[in-house]
């Protein structure tokens, strides 16, 4: 084991888990303001939006959010990690109304908070786990 | 959304959780010893191959719909990665967390029928 003793938080798969929410979170943003700002035909395919340079950017987001999950994988169960890293469905929506104004309507807004509460309830659980390791 | 959309978004989910499997299996430290340094590079690179492809059908789908009309999909993921986990990988979860991806799954469906 290599000692890391100044940046051993930055290494820490549930920090990791957290930055992974955030920048998955990023590049579908970025990746939708892509898609938004493409034009021409529509295909099933989205080749086209690789011409936005928003989709770029999405494109490096998901890689470094790519780069910290092989991290994540190497210790942690992947139900335990996947379930956390949904703390991103709770950011997109919010994302999607704050920065590309889109509408949530009162009963998604429902949809959301039954979601929060399904995260929560995962991450007592986990807690015990980590707890007993 | 058509059923055809709805169904190409079930797809994106399926390359998701086979990609997951495949990248845990590569990945994980459990299996060490036990595997073959092939298998593992060989599963990396099948796993790639998923996330590549879920990749293209999620943007393409994004060019027709708002995304937050799109990603209570996404959402179906845990669920069908817990069970995933569970058959394949044999990981255990506690009760608790099956409550908690039932709840997640219905504000999915909350969310899908608003």
């Amino acid at each position: 084991m290599i000692p890391r003793p100044v940046y051993s938080w930055f290494f820490n798969a549930y920090f990791q888990i957290g930055l992974g929410a955030f920048s998955v979170t990023a590049s579908e943003l970025l990746m939708k303001a892509g898609a938004n700002h493409t034009t021409g035909p529509i295909s099933w395919l989205g080749f086209a939006a690789l011409a936005s340079g928003w989709t770029w950017l999405g494109i490096i987001c998901y890689v470094l959010s790519f780069i910290s999950w092989i991290h994540v994988l190497r210790t942690v169960p992947l139900g335990i990690a996947y379930a956390m890293i949904n703390f991103a469905h709770v950011l997109i929506p919010l994302g999607s109304w704050a920065f590309l104004h889109e509408t949530i309507s009162p009963l998604r807004w429902c949809g959301i908070g039954l979601v929060v509460g399904g995260l929560l309830l995962i991450i007592g659980p986990v807690a015990e786990v980590e707890a007993k390791l | 959304m058509t059923a055809i959309a709805i169904g190409l978004c079930v797809v994106c989910q399926l390359l998701i959780v086979v990609g997951q499997l495949l990248l845990k299996h590569a990945m994980g430290a459990q299996a060490a010893g036990q595997v073959l340094r092939e298998h593992r590079a060989r599963n990396f690179v099948l796993a790639i191959a998923c996330l590549t492809l879920w990749f293209f059908l999620w943007l393409g789908l994004m060019r027709r719909w708002d995304l937050s009309k799109l990603y209570p999909f996404e959402g179906l993921n845990p669920a069908l990665m817990a069970i995933g986990a569970w058959l394949v990988l044999k990981e255990r979860l506690p009760a608790k967390a099956w409550i908690g991806l039932a709840l997640i799954s219905a504000g999915i469906a909350l969310v899908a029928a608003s």
